[in-house]
This record gives structure tokens, sequence and C-alpha cells, in this order.
């Protein structure tokens, strides 16, 4: 289940749900970074170019909405995965850099193995598979 | 001839006067210190079923009883000289509640004293207070219902997923899992027995679907209470109504009633039914309503029968049909007529507003064309129809 190839990074400001959703993904055997805030994660993502990006759309200072589209300047091949607690419509500039609506996790998120569900379909649709 | 001329006079300003007095719709009633009544106009007559005549000598306080506690110590109040004034008076006339007010102004005729007496119907002004002040409250309900949710989505989540991660962190499956356990000298395996020989798994499980469950009311209440801009939207009856049961069963006002529990709960869905359009937190506001009026038909139940209420969608011409029926006591014809009436209520004062149905009535009818029946067997049955066109609302 060594998956070092795929590397993931979290951004939520609650430290519960970070650590957790954190836990759960290096028990998955990704490579897994954090952060708590769309700014922090703006200073290392390029370090990063992560597979797999996902953002909570509520965040202390920018919204993950915003975070997401300055983030897909910086690393354009990243997948990004946005978690909210709304029924969210996806915005326009979302959609127009290639997320769907099926990249919006809503909270709360019952059963974690949605979210390697979600990471390994942007994984095989960025192979072409 | 003066004399004439001056009974003509009289009789003109008598007739003015009490033309006057017909035309308000008040009604006006002059009394003396121990309010026997000395002069009535038209809508006293109308309201009280009793002619000018025959109420000329009588005490007020009989002639109109709904009021009579109102009436007592006249002599006092035409003493006072100050008006005496009550507000939304409940007025019960069969099953139609209405609202009065009732003003006392003393009158002060050549020292004799007497006091003039205007009752006003205010039912429709309570009513449009009371359709404010509802919609005022559902609107900040709503608010807080979101504000809630979101705030108890995150602590939710933290709740179901960490109970996760416990569950994984034991998992066999799990490589770090047997080399935490190797480094600290203890088999997994036998953590495990343990584990589940003391119940911990199922503890946890009970973790995450109460979690689960507490979920499904935080997003029920959130599509009951997203008002704001009205949203036509196409679902099928079948998860609007589970929706709306959930709801119900979670609804405070209805447990204080009868707890939705014990109500055995019976769906009856046809298959395959296409999609209905409709502005969704309306509808389930209509069957919450009508459900919450089954509920209190059938705490009602005397005899040994279990309550039951079924749910049927069918499709009937062009029209999608929702049937919601209890084994109640059911509703006379007389009070079946009047069910959709605002304000119509059988309950006591205080109990019901009056509103439910004709609320869901207008909503059925008006907002999404539609039609809402009822029927009812007395001592059997009650079944509230709704039915929704097929085609596109506009």
């Amino acid at each position: 289940m060594s998956k070092p190839e795929i590397s993931i990074l979290l951004v939520d400001d609650d430290d519960i749900i970070r650590s957790c959703i954190c836990a759960y993904l290096e028990d998955e055997g990704f490579s897994v970074h954090s952060a708590v805030s769309g700014e922090e994660a703006l200073d290392i993502i390029a370090g990063i170019n992560p597979t797999v990006c996902i953002s909570d759309m509520r965040l202390t200072g920018m919204n993950g909405e915003c975070f997401i589209r300055q983030a897909h300047l910086i690393c354009p091949a990243t997948g990004y995965l946005l978690h909210t607690g709304l029924d969210y419509p996806l915005s326009d500039e979302l959609r127009s850099i290639g997320m769907k609506p099926d990249d919006v996790l809503q909270k709360p998120i019952y059963e974690l193995s949605l979210i390697t569900k979600k990471i390994n379909a942007i994984v095989m649709a960025g192979s072409g598979v | 001839m003066p004399a004439s001329n001056a009974a003509n006079q009289l009789e003109l300003h008598r007739i003015a006067v009490s033309d006057i007095l017909d035309t308000l719709p008040s009604i006006i009633v002059r009394v003396d210190r121990q309010g026997r009544v000395n002069l009535v106009n038209r809508s006293f007559e109308l309201f009280s079923g009793i002619q000018a005549d025959k109420a000329l000598g009588l005490e007020i306080a009989t002639l109109i009883p709904q009021f009579g506690s109102k009436f007592k110590g006249m002599n006092e109040i035409i003493d006072n000289r100050t008006p005496v004034a009550f507000d939304k008076l409940p007025c019960r006339n069969g099953g139609q509640l209405s609202y009065h007010s009732l003003e006392i102004y003393p009158l002060d005729s050549d020292g004799v004293g007497m006091a003039v007496i205007r009752i006003d119907d205010i039912s429709e002004h309570v009513r449009i207070e009371e359709i404010m002040a509802h919609t005022e409250k559902m609107s900040m309900v709503a608010g807080l219902a979101a504000g809630m949710a979101h705030e108890i989505n995150n602590p939710l989540g933290a709740i179901m997923q960490n109970a996760q991660n416990i569950e994984r962190r034991v998992s066999p499956d799990i490589e770090a899992n047997l080399k935490a356990a190797e480094e600290v000298g203890v088999r997994l395996d036998l953590v495990r027995a343990y584990l589940v020989k003391r119940g911990i798994f199922e503890f946890i499980g009970h973790i995450r679907t109460a979690g689960v469950r507490a979920s499904n009311i935080i997003t029920n209440m959130l599509h009951f209470s997203r008002r704001g801009e009205p949203r036509i939207e196409a679902v099928t009856l079948s998860k609007m109504l589970d929706w709306t049961l959930e709801l119900a069963a979670s609804d405070y006002d209805m447990k204080k009633v009868y707890d939705f529990r014990n109500i055995e709960l019976v769906r009856e869905y046809a298959a395959d039914l296409p999609l209905v359009n409709m502005i969704i937190p309306e509808m389930e506001q209509v069957v919450l309503n009508i459900l919450k009026n089954s509920a209190q038909a059938l705490a009602e139940l005397e005899d040994e029968r279990t309550p039951r209420i079924t749910l049927r969608t069918h499709i009937d011409h062009s029209m999608a049909v929702i049937e919601i029926e209890d084994n109640g006591p059911g509703i006379e014809d007389a009070v079946r007529m009047r069910v959709f009436e605002p304000f119509f209520s059988t309950k006591e004062v205080g109990v019901g507003t009056g509103l439910g149905l004709s609320v869901a009535y207008a909503i059925v009818t008006k907002g999404h064309n539609g039609t809402l029946e009822v029927w009812s067997k007395p001592g059997e049955a009650t079944c509230f129809a709704i039915k929704l066109p097929l085609q596109e609302l506009s």
C-alpha cells in the first residue's frame, strides 16, 4: 500500500479535522503535508508540488476558493478538492481550472475512504487512464 | 308650521344618526350604569342574532355572553370617566375562531351617566400579524439553523472520522499498525481479540452511527430552513417525504404533542415515479403540517389500535399524488369542509393557531398550482391528498 509518488497537501484551520484526516491519509500510504491557512499553503505549495490538494472552504484569512485559484497558478498540474459544509455550487472560476462538482467534498465526511476514492479519481484522470 | 317643522328636523336627525351607526362595521351599544342596553346598531344585531327591539332594556352581558366578563363594573367605569379597552379577545363561534377589540367609553349625558361600547372584529389584522410574526420567526430560525449546521459539521466530522481512525489503527490491513505492535511487543491479533471481547468495536460503531444520525438531522434542518430565494427543484416525492419524516421525528413541537416514534409509519411509494418540480422547503412544510395534524389526531385515540400513518405516492393523469393517511378518530363532515380556512381550529385556544393547514393549502394551490384535499371516515381514518402538476412550474 505504499504510494510514495502520491503527495497530498491538506489545508484546514480546524486542528482536530486536520490531524484526523492527515492520520488517515498517512495510513493510506500517501505522503502528507498540511497547512492551517491558504496563506501558509501558498508559501509551501511550490516546494511540494502535490498530486492533490484538499482545502477547506471556510478558512481564517483567504477562503478555500480564493486559495485554490491562486494555488492553481503556482501548481497547475495539481488536482484540487474543496471541503465544505454547505451545498456548494462550484463557481465558474473553479470550473474553468478543471474542477468538477465531484471534486467538492461535503462535510461531514462519514466515510474517510471517500477521500481516497476522490484522490484516486484525480490520479487516474491525470495519468490518462 | 314651526312645531311640525321642528319634529321633522328631529326625525331627519334621528334617521341620519341611526344611518351612520348602522353603516359602521363596528358593533355599537349604549348602556346605562347597570349595563342595560338602550341603543344598538345593525352590526350588533348581526353579531348577536338579536333584534334591536328585543335587546332594549336587557343586560349587555347576557346579550353578548362571549365578552360577558368585560362588562362588569359599568358603574365604576362611568364614574371614572376613563375609557376601558380590551385587545384581541378570542371568540369561538362553532369552529371559527375570531378576534375582537372591545372599548367602553363613558358618556356624560345630562348627568345620568351612560357608556358607549364599541366592538370590532380584528381577526384579519391579527391574522396578518401572526403570519408576519411566523414568517419572521421562520427566517430567524433559518438563519440560526444554517449557522448552527455549519458550526456543528466540523465537530461532527471530527467525531465520526476519529472513530473511524481508531478502528483503522487496530486493523491488520495497515502495515504501520503491525510494525508499531511489534515495536511495543504486543500481538495485534490479541489486541483485536481483546477489543472484540470487551465490545469496544461495538461502542465505536455506536459513535459513528450516532454521528450519522446527528448529521442527518442537520442536513434536514438545512433543507427546511433554506428559505431566502425560493428555488424550484426537481425531486422524487419519496425523497422529499423521507426528509420530512426525519424532520418530524426530530421536531420538538411535535414531541410535545405526540412522540412520533410511537407511530407506525408505512411507506407505499410507487416505483419509478418521475421527478416533480417543487420548492422543497415549502412542500416539506406542507407535509410537516399534515403530519402534525395527524399526530395530534392520533394522540386522541382512546382504543387499542396501533397509531399508524401511511404515506403513498402515485401518478394520477398528469398529476403526481401524495397521500398521507392516518388511522385516527377521523373528522366530521362539517369540520372537514373547513379545515383549510385560516384560524379554523378545533383545538383549545392557544394550542393551535389554526393557520397550519391554511398555509399548507396556500402553498399547494397558489405556489405549486396543485390541489390539496381531505377525506375522512369518522372513527377510522383521515387522508390528505396533495396533487402536484407534472409539467414545469412557471
